[in-house]
């Protein structure tokens, strides 16, 4: 529960509360008026944390030499390698196989089953289980212009204002055109979407959009897809083989510049393993896990950009890597669940940000980037923030409206893993608000790609989270679960029909690799440092300065 | 401002550590060094990685939980459970019946149930396991999937079922047939891809790739929001 | 008259139609079946093992949803629950009675339960046969809309209806109950020898062949006594002896195939109910003939 000085603040959250429910009753979603495009963009520079001094740095190395990116990335590119290529034999692969995919979580687990339908064999190799990923734990919905009022015209528009127009047109062209196609084939799987009566899609708004296009199962979107994803792929041992705990940490190319596969590193045996691949396709994800600016995130254990690490050493250009996504609501209090992810389908359903006094201050429904500057202001140059026990600051999420909008019981139903993690703790967010404060979400930018998923190195494919472009600068909410599906099963048909074309392969080869690690010592890098990180380093420093004669390879000893 | 921490001791495998009195199991674990490879998942209670067991002090009551999610008590003793051997039957979902005979030949343990409840006790989600495994055997399949719908397959309940049934398995099973054969279905889905394949927008998006970024701008800005 | 109803797995699946018919049936005696709110399997084997408790866990999970009825205020002072599956009502009914006799495993099974109140034993199981017995025969009798008098129907008990002793609603070797429901729906009983033969119970999952052994014997001792048809209270005998004709057939190619109704399906077609209610199309053998033969359709 809420200690004494919040209940405070709360009781004039409560005091409003009835004023601001007549408002959403009068307005609908529109309790505050939206911004324009020049408070945008003031609100962005004066207060989005990709606007501060040090929150890009030029990188010295590789494809994107001399560029800025977010200072988290240019420092993790500049790393060596994990590996001492000249310890493996090429030649003798422990696996092979058609399509070999890096990562299981919904972008990965759709190629997969894609190529497999398409006649391919299939091995993933992922850092930990099938289905450990940030598509798990999405939980507000998915989105697809398939309503009569609706369009994948507007789909489209809604994309680039969202990405702040820099987005890649024939990405979000072939985004929108595929979104439909994706929500049927996903039913098909066995996916419980939530339905009207009737039977037609309970759509609701997201954040950006001009129309309600958000579908979900509940507030579980991402497992109610994820998991389903996961079940086909147990259904299908013949054509698809996986390896659990074996992230890749080195792709392998040919003399010709083809991808040729990977190779694995097992967590648990500490073993490397050599697989040949006709085609690779990269779906590991995001780089939450690397704490920028020191931020709380929402993502997984092992969203450590693998992928960006992987591909970028290969040689491919990366896009948008100037931009990192804060969602505005992450979890402040309780102190337990610091920067859990407070889903925006509360704010679809007419939850509303609100300060210490209970005043309405942003439009609930702005796109990301302009929600969380907006509470960053708040708390910050207004000081009209709340201030939690260990310090932190939050804005109130007011969640209570969310039942009196759409009749009690609505947040126990339709938001029920929300419920249950606040249950957790002792706070019924249908009667109490949450405090919430923007947590390190989503990576914008990524492994530049083709409508069809492709790199520049031929039978190297990327999909999901780890690719840039569909969503420019800025991503709304929903669109990434659909990204994963959209663009995991276009990576999956085409890296299928590459390897069933037949690859006339050269050398294998790991140059890449040595080339790379020449630039790395160019710039005098610790030998320490090593990407792809794979997991999170959370030993405290009490621990490591007891473990003598301990070796920290990157963050794993 | 941060406050002192009050600690606590838990035994994790049999093993004391003392722990500051905020931790999860999680964060326990790793201020008392462990680096996790297993037993490990997305850290919010999503992905069902991390089932643990444990007892907690002067309670004769083996409780089930998720590391990530669940505070530790002073005395409490604990271990982890990061894998649970099953049998998962294979099907193709799109040649299978939405009735009581695919559940009767995929999971015949189910009509073992003795209805002791014990599944229902040890999930952390607080799903009411017994009733949706009852559900199935009735045959009622949208019971089942409504029921189990917050199950994050972490294997607690099947690790202490007495009748060796796989429930989140069967759980599964149940969402998916409920969500292929069983949910009414969206004829608007059908109706928006149709007109895509026809070409309904091609001429627009195309013109919309093409556009100057002022254009595009100024169309964004005077599009018309029609929220429901 | 309300009563708690226990329905049974099987009469939410394959014998829906038995669950139907009863209903309505009921319905037009002013007897309301109020379903418990929540229900398991009753735990269909009752074991005799004597340290077998965990096995009434199911059972009396069930009666303790009685009392939550009761207090709930959905039945007023009424702790008997109704079935219609001889099976389940063996099962509950033997559940029931020892924890009545053996208070230690009562408190046992108590100290197992989980947020569900204690149960006190109090609860009584009863058969439909039994209410409608109580509630008197000749009420039946008057509501008859078609007469039945030219259907020859033999009453099979099977076991579960009548044994052990002192479970059975009736003399296990001579009952009677059937026959008197027959009388009042003015349809001749047949008196035969194998009304309370075993059909073969659960032998029909791994002894096929037994099962139809069994059930060629009882039906052709049927046929041989002059009936038309059997009626059964229970869906595991309906199942043996209906859906197994296909491979008594197989296996005497002279056999002549026989309908196997629910007694509450004569009922219902002798009030003249909807035929949705009868749900005569879920019969393996079909009756539909024999009973327009009989002008009862």
């Amino acid at each position: 529960m809420y200690p004494d000085y919040m209940l405070e603040s709360i009781k004039q959250v409560e005091k409003t509360r009835p004023e601001r429910y007549e408002l959403s009753k009068k307005y609908g979603k529109q309790v505050f008026p939206p911004m324009n495009e020049k408070e945008r963009d003031d609100i962005l520079t004066n207060f989005h944390p990709d606007y501060k001094d040090d929150a890009l740095t030029e990188i010295k190395i590789g494809p994107n030499k001399g560029e800025k990116l977010t200072s988290a990335v240019s420092n993790m590119l500049e790393s060596h390698t994990r590996i001492d290529p000249a310890k493996f034999d090429l030649n003798k692969p422990d696996h092979e196989t058609d399509v070999l995919i890096i990562g299981a979580g919904s972008a990965g687990m759709s190629a997969a089953i894609t190529a497999a339908g398409n006649g391919s064999e299939v091995l993933i190799a992922t850092k930990l289980r099938l289905g450990d990923s940030n598509s798990m734990m999405a939980q507000g919905g998915i989105q697809a212009a398939d309503q009569k009022d609706d369009s994948p015209v507007l789909h489209y528009l809604d994309i680039m204002g969202g990405g702040h127009f820099d987005n890649q047109p024939d990405l979000v062209k072939a985004f929108v055109k595929d979104a439909p196609l994706a929500i049927k084939w996903l039913s098909d799987l066995g996916v419980m979407f939530d339905k009207n009566p009737d039977g037609s899609m309970m759509v609701k708004p997201g954040g950006g959009t001009c129309r309600s296009r958000m579908h979900s199962t509940r507030d579980y979107t991402g497992a109610g897809i994820c998991r389903v994803l996961r079940d086909e792929v147990y259904n299908l041992p013949d054509k698809i083989k996986y390896l659990e705990y074996s992230p890749i940490v080195e792709l392998i190319l040919d003399d010709k510049g083809q991808a040729a596969g990977a190779i694995s590193y097992h967590l648990g045996t500490k073993q490397y393993s050599v697989i040949k691949a006709k085609t690779v396709i990269i779906a590991t994800g995001g780089f939450g896990r690397l704490h920028i600016r020191g931020y709380e995130t929402s993502n997984h254990y092992g969203a450590t950009a693998d992928g960006l690490m992987l591909a970028y050493r290969a040689g491919v250009k990366l896009s948008f890597m100037d931009s990192v996504q804060y969602h505005p609501t992450g979890a402040v209090y309780p102190e337990q669940i610091l920067g859990f992810l407070c889903t925006e389908k509360i704010r679809t359903m007419g939850a509303q940000p609100v300060n210490k006094n209970g005043e309405l201050f942003v439009y609930p429904l702005e796109p990301r980037d302009i929600e969380a500057s907006s509470f960053i202001r708040e708390s910050t140059e207004r000081n009209l923030g709340v201030t939690t026990p260990s310090g932190l600051k939050g804005i109130w999420l007011d969640s209570p409206l969310v039942d009196m909008i759409n009749g009690e019981g609505s947040i126990n139903k339709y938001l029920p893993a929300m419920y249950r993690q606040y249950s957790r703790f002792d706070i019924d967010i249908a009667k109490y608000p949450m405090l919430v404060f923007p947590t390190l979400h989503y990576q914008n930018g990524g492994v530049q790609i083709n409508d069809n998923a492709e790199t520049t190195i031929p039978g190297l494919y990327v999909a999901g989270e780890a690719t840039g472009g569909v969503h420019g600068r800025n991503r709304l909410m929903g669109n990434s679960q659909m990204d994963l599906i959209v663009f995991g099963r276009r990576s999956g048909l085409h890296a299928s029909e590459r390897a069933k074309k037949g690859v006339d392969f050269g050398k294998m080869s790991l140059e890449h690799v040595y080339s790379y690690e020449k630039e790395v010592n160019k710039i005098n890098i610790d030998k320490k440092k090593i990407a792809p990180i794979l997991l999170p380093d959370y030993i405290p420093n009490h621990v490591k300065e007891k473990q003598v004669d301990t070796e920290y390879f990157g963050t794993l000893r | 401002m941060k406050m002192k921490e009050n600690m606590v001791t838990v035994y994790i495998m049999g093993e004391a550590y003392d722990v500051p009195d905020s931790s999860t199991i999680i964060t326990a674990m790793e201020y008392a060094g462990f680096q996790l490879t297993t037993g490990i998942g997305c850290r919010e209670g999503f992905c069902g990685a991390c089932a643990t067991i444990y007892r907690e002090k002067g309670d004769y009551k083996l409780k089930g939980a998720l590391a990530c999610q669940t505070v530790v008590t002073d005395g409490m003793t604990l271990a982890q459970i990061p894998f649970m051997p099953s049998e998962k039957p294979i099907y193709n979902l799109q040649e299978i019946t939405a009735d009581i005979n695919t559940v009767k030949e995929l999971f015949p343990t189910i009509f073992r149930c003795v209805s002791c409840n014990t599944c229902t006790k040890a999930c952390p989600q607080d799903i009411e396991v017994m009733d949706y495994i009852q559900a199935l055997k009735k045959g009622n399949i949208a019971e089942a999937a409504d029921i189990s719908f917050d199950c994050i397959r972490c294997g607690l309940c099947a690790l202490r079922c007495p009748a060796e049934i796989v429930q989140y398995n069967a759980a599964t099973l149940a969402r998916r047939l409920y969500g292929r054969y069983l949910a009414k279905k969206s004829p608007e889905v059908d109706e928006s891809i149709k007109e895509i394949e026809d070409g309904k927008y091609d001429k627009e998006l195309d013109d919309l790739t093409k556009m100057d970024r002022k254009t595009l701008s100024e169309k964004y800005y005077s599009r018309e929001t029609k929220l429901r | 008259m309300k009563i708690p109803y226990y329905p049974g797995c099987t009469l939410k699946s394959t014998a829906k139609h038995f669950e139907n018919s009863a209903i309505a049936s009921a319905k037009a005696l002013d007897i309301e079946f109020i379903e418990l709110p929540k229900w398991n399997c009753c735990g269909v084997v009752t074991p005799l093992a004597e340290d077998d408790i965990m096995h009434h866990v199911a059972p009396v999970r069930n009666m303790i949803r009685v009392l939550e009825m009761n207090k709930a205020g959905t039945v007023s002072n009424e702790k008997r629950l109704l079935t219609l599956c001889s099976m389940c009502f063996n099962t509950l009914k033997r559940s029931s009675l020892r924890v009545k006799e053996k208070i230690d495993d009562l408190d046992i099974l108590n100290d197992f339960m989980y947020k569900e109140e204690d149960y006190d034993g109090s609860v009584e199981i009863v058969h439909f046969l039994e209410i409608l017995k109580e509630n008197g025969f000749d009420k039946i009798n008057k509501k008859v809309k078609k007469s039945l008098k030219d259907l020859k129907v033999a009453p099979y008990y099977g076991c579960m209806l009548l044994r052990p002793k002192d479970i059975g609603l009736d003399d296990p070797e001579r009952p009677t109950i059937f026959e008197e429901l027959l009388s009042a729906l003015n349809a001749p009983p047949v008196d035969w020898r194998a009304k309370n033969k075993c059909c073969g119970s659960f032998l029909t999952l791994e002894n096929k062949e037994t099962v139809a052994k069994l059930g060629h014997d009882i039906l052709t001792n049927a046929q041989k006594s002059g009936a038309d048809m059997i009626i059964t209270s229970c869906p595991l005998c309906a199942f043996n002896l209906d859906n197994r004709q296909k491979i008594i057939k197989k296996i005497h190619p002279e056999f002549e195939t026989i309908p196997v109704l629910y007694f509450t399906q004569l009922m219902a077609i002798a009030f003249g109910l909807d035929k949705e209610l009868i749900g005569l199309d879920k019969n393996f053998i079909n009756p539909i003939p024999l009973l327009e033969s009989k002008g009862l359709l």
